[in-house]
């Protein structure tokens, strides 16, 4: 089932958790919701759910308008962050619970609720803890257990609250790549909130980055990861250099460093400044994009820097500069090779050039 | 109109609210009616006279004793109850709660019979010159019997709260133990404590069951207001009992108002801990 | 140096304390108790039976049941609704509601008596009105009732605020978004994890309505054999001097006193099983047997 959501607004008192967002969920996708806590990513999941109401906007689901449905009546699974397991109920009856509500005809009999419980607590692997209670439970264990329980009513979509958020790192770790897989066998249109961008990118199909109550960008991890949006989006998922630079006609200049617009940020090369003026601006380059070169090999173009500390990450080495002679850090991140062909260690100079950024107005 | 996520709200916010017109806002308007009807200088003839001012005087005086003594009573107890264990000390606890469970006419003819010359403490006391029953004593004694647990039950869960952590550094700062408690326990304690007797107090000033039968009921000696109410009403002089009852809603009031205070100033104080 | 155990841990001091405690409490807490027992046996079993026996005291007995019947389960369910309405949803005036909730605790029980003597009273306001209408309810049951339900309408809601606070709402949620109407949640989710303190709460009440003195002394007219309360017939029997029947009569309120004490015990027992075993918070339940705000 696909879910639309249009200029959805929300306020608590005088905060605005949601601001005119707008989005499109499709049939069988798993959607991320991610953003610092306030940004109105959990309030957008309580909304689609029916646990809070919107003072405007509207939510369809395919197509239908669910807007003034009730939570009861939306069909929704809901995982709520905290999971709220029924504490007096064992791990079967808090299955079983959504299907011992149903209306009387269309309740299942005993013996078919208990069969459906069983195949759900097979699903999550925890067959064998059927008969316990939730406070006997490991975090990960009731996560799975809420799990099977909204999936017990059959929804028509997965909403799950900050799903691993109350979890240590290792289970955690292992929890996503279970929900991974478990959403790929059972294609359930599924939208998970989390303030953690690489349990989003890991995750999701798609990711919608939230900030105040906005949207600020909606795409695939690759698409996010590859061309942040805005100025927000660079600098949540981090490891980002944030310069003040100037735009003079078609040339950029930043620190001692400059290079023309086209070469470094084709897409705003097409919207020169007027000749003549010279434009504040905030140019955003990824730690990645920064060339290292050697000092005594440094073109005329390019800014000084001296090494402060690596860090060896993998086959990657992340490299902490201090720009001269301002002192301004910058992050850089060069292959192996790379550190080795130029020497690096703490106090190297080096000579330093974006080879891609991207501008925004100051 | 926000629209409520849970069902219910209509139906149990307007039960609650009907049933609290019904039981308590409108019998409370009645008595304000009846009382605000009076002539203002008949009021004033009414509550001022001799014999009503001597039961203020004889309520506050034994209320203050009594709640004196459930000050140190309580602070004792809680004290004991919290930091040391002994056998039985379970027991003790739940007999603390003994004054609020048993009813106060109870306490009253109990309290009675064992200050009554004759009784277990009165047959004590009578040698010493010491009368309590009939008496202001009686009053006091009976006040401090049905509001013991107050102090006691406000202390206890602070001190339960408190971190030995706290008293641990003032002692490797050189604190002697008066000096800890004096200057870092009491100090920390001390709303909880001031509520406590706030509460009792408040309670004290209402008290009329356990009162009655120890009091002797003298006018100007051993007559508490809550009786001359009771009094006038049985004479039927409405005007009088209602400006009586008047004059204690309103101490009532200003007691809620009092604790009220000291509770938020409690909060206030343990969310700063 | 440093004491090596905490402050007052003395043996000393700790014994002396433990010592005044101790005496403190038999001498003036529980001593009344053993009087009563005393008094009430102190002629033989039998003249204490014959006592408990007189019709009118029987009589006492069965109206003061009959209150009790009548009175906590309004209570209750008046305790439920606005436990629901302040702990699951937020709205202006919520603090004002709480404050009213609390006033029978605050008001003398003679004020409670006098204001309902104002209210449906020949002088009352409604007086005149229920004259007319042929309708008595001064110094009848009714008027009983009526003053029970004040003095006691917050001990169930005063021990259910708290705790339905604490546990918030997300329970309830869960089970909405899983299908169940308003009255499954409430039965099947929030009843039971209420249910000790709403049993609580009822037994307070209770002990509370059969225990009440003043309020009902000023409305029940004190008809012999009539509007006889339990705690009026003590204190009818011990102006005519009749000791040992005054005693046996309290002694028997006494018996719920120790009752109610017994299932304090048990009960908060269960509380902290509870909150052993899910960290569910227990409601505080320590002033809570007080006529009184905690």
């Amino acid at each position: 089932m696909s879910i639309t959501v249009r200029s959805l607004t929300k306020t608590f008192g005088t905060f605005t958790a949601l601001d005119g967002v707008s989005l499109e969920v499709e049939k069988g996708e798993l959607m991320a919701l991610l953003g610092p806590s306030g940004s109105g990513k959990t309030t957008l999941l309580r909304l689609i759910a029916g646990l809070e109401f919107a003072d405007a906007g509207t939510i369809l689901f395919d197509g239908t308008d669910t807007t003034h449905l009730s939570a009861r009546e939306r069909r929704v699974g809901f995982v709520f962050q905290h999971y709220a397991l029924f504490r007096h109920m064992t791990v079967a009856d808090n299955v079983a619970f959504g299907l011992s509500v149903l209306p009387r005809g269309r309740r299942p009999d005993k013996a078919a609720i208990a069969a459906r419980v069983k195949e759900l607590l097979e699903l999550v692997q925890l067959g064998h803890l059927a008969g316990r209670y939730p406070a006997q439970l490991s975090g990960g264990q009731r996560q799975r257990v809420a799990l099977a329980r909204a999936l017990a009513i059959e929804p028509a979509v997965l909403l799950l609250d900050e799903p691993f958020g109350a979890l240590d790192a290792q289970v955690r770790k292992e929890l996503r790549r279970w929900l991974r897989d478990l959403h790929d066998e059972i294609h359930m249109t599924s939208v998970f909130v989390t303030h953690d961008q690489e349990e989003a990118m890991e995750v999701a199909d798609r990711v919608v980055v939230m900030n105040h109550g906005r949207i600020e960008q909606v795409g695939t991890p690759v698409e996010i990861h590859d061309a942040p949006a805005s100025p927000f989006v660079y600098e949540f998922l981090g490891h980002a250099n944030k310069l003040d630079c100037r735009i003079d006609g078609r040339e950029v200049a930043a620190g001692g460093w400059s290079a023309p617009l086209a070469r470094v940020a084709p897409a705003a090369a097409d919207t020169p400044a007027p000749a003549g003026a010279s434009a504040a601006a905030v140019a955003y380059v990824r730690a990645h994009e920064l060339e290292l070169l050697p000092e005594s090999r440094a073109p005329e173009a390019a800014a000084l820097a001296v090494v402060r500390h690596l860090t060896a990450r993998g086959g990657q080495v992340r490299v902490e500069l201090s720009r001269r002679p301002d002192g301004a850090v910058l992050e850089a991140e060069v292959s192996r090779a790379e550190a080795d062909a130029l020497r690096l260690t703490p106090g190297t100079p080096v000579a330093i050039r974006p080879r891609a950024l991207r501008l925004f107005a100051a | 109109m926000k629209r409520h996520v849970l069902p219910g709200f209509s139906l149990t916010m307007g039960l609650t609210l009907l049933y609290l017109v019904l039981i308590v806002l409108l019998p409370l308007s009645a008595l304000i009616l009846k009382a605000a009807s009076l002539e203002a200088a008949d009021y004033w003839r009414i509550v001022s006279s001799q014999r009503a001012v001597a039961t203020y005087r004889v309520t506050l005086t034994a209320a203050a004793w009594a709640t004196l003594f459930n000050a140190v009573f309580g602070l004792t107890l809680a004290w004991v109850l919290v930091r040391y264990s002994f056998p039985g000390k379970r027991l003790l606890d739940a007999v603390v709660d003994l004054p609020f469970a048993l009813p106060t006419a109870v306490a009253g003819v109990a309290l009675t019979a064992l200050f009554a010359q004759t009784g277990w403490y009165g047959r004590l006391l009578a040698p010493l010159g010491i009368s309590v029953a009939y008496t202001p004593v009686g009053i006091a004694v009976a006040m401090a019997f049905t509001s013991a647990p107050f102090v006691v039950r406000t202390i206890q869960p602070v001190l339960e709260d408190l971190r030995p952590e706290v008293e641990e550094a003032a002692q490797s700062l050189g604190a002697s133990d008066l000096q800890v408690f004096a200057r870092v326990i009491f100090p920390l304690i001390f709303p909880a404590f001031l509520a406590g007797c706030a509460l009792a107090f408040a309670r004290s000033l209402g008290e009329f069951g356990a009162i009655v039968f120890i009091a002797g009921n003298l006018p100007f000696r051993t007559e508490i207001t809550a009786l001359l109410a009771y009094i006038r009403l049985d004479e039927f002089d409405y005007p009088a009992a209602a400006a009586v009852a008047s004059v204690m809603l309103g101490a009532a009031f200003v007691m809620l108002l009092v604790t009220n205070s000291i509770q938020f100033w409690v909060q206030r104080h343990s969310e700063r801990a | 140096m440093a004491a090596a155990g905490r402050v007052g841990d003395g043996p000393l001091l700790r014994r002396i304390l433990i010592a005044v405690a101790v005496t403190g409490t038999l001498v003036f807490l529980l001593a009344p108790i053993a009087v009563i027992g005393a008094l009430a046996l102190g002629s033989g079993i039998g003249a204490f039976l014959d006592a408990i026996a007189q019709p009118e005291t029987l009589h006492a007995i069965g109206l003061t049941v009959l209150t009790a019947v009548v009175v906590v389960p309004i209570n209750v369910v008046f305790g439920i609704c606005a436990a629901w309405a302040i702990a699951k949803f937020s709205f202006p005036g919520k603090r004002l509601l709480l404050t009213l909730i609390e006033i029978p605790f605050s008001v003398s029980p003679i004020v409670a008596g006098v204001m309902y003597i104002f209210l449906y009273g020949a002088q009352g306001l409604f007086g005149p009105w229920l004259q007319e209408a042929g309708v008595q309810v001064m110094f009848t049951v009714w008027a009983i009732f009526l003053v029970s339900l004040f003095v006691t309408c917050p001990f169930v809601a005063r021990e259910l605020i708290p705790l339905m606070q604490a546990q918030g709402s997300e329970e309830e949620e869960a089970a909405l978004t899983l299908g169940a109407s308003g009255f499954q949640t409430f039965v099947r989710v929030t009843l039971p994890n209420i249910k000790w303190a709403l049993l609580y709460g009822a037994i307070l009440c209770n002990a509370r309505v059969m225990g009440e003195f003043g309020a009902v002394s000023v409305v029940s007219g004190n008809v012999r054999g009539q509007t006889n309360t339990l705690p009026l017939q003590v204190e009818l029997l011990y102006n005519s001097y009749n000791t040992v029947g005054a005693f046996a009569a309290a002694s028997t309120l006494a018996v719920l006193a120790l009752l109610t004490l017994g299932a304090k015990l048990l009960l908060e027992r269960h509380g902290h099983v509870g909150e052993a075993l899910d960290a569910a918070p227990v409601p505080s339940t320590r002033l809570s047997l007080a006529g009184d705000r905690a």
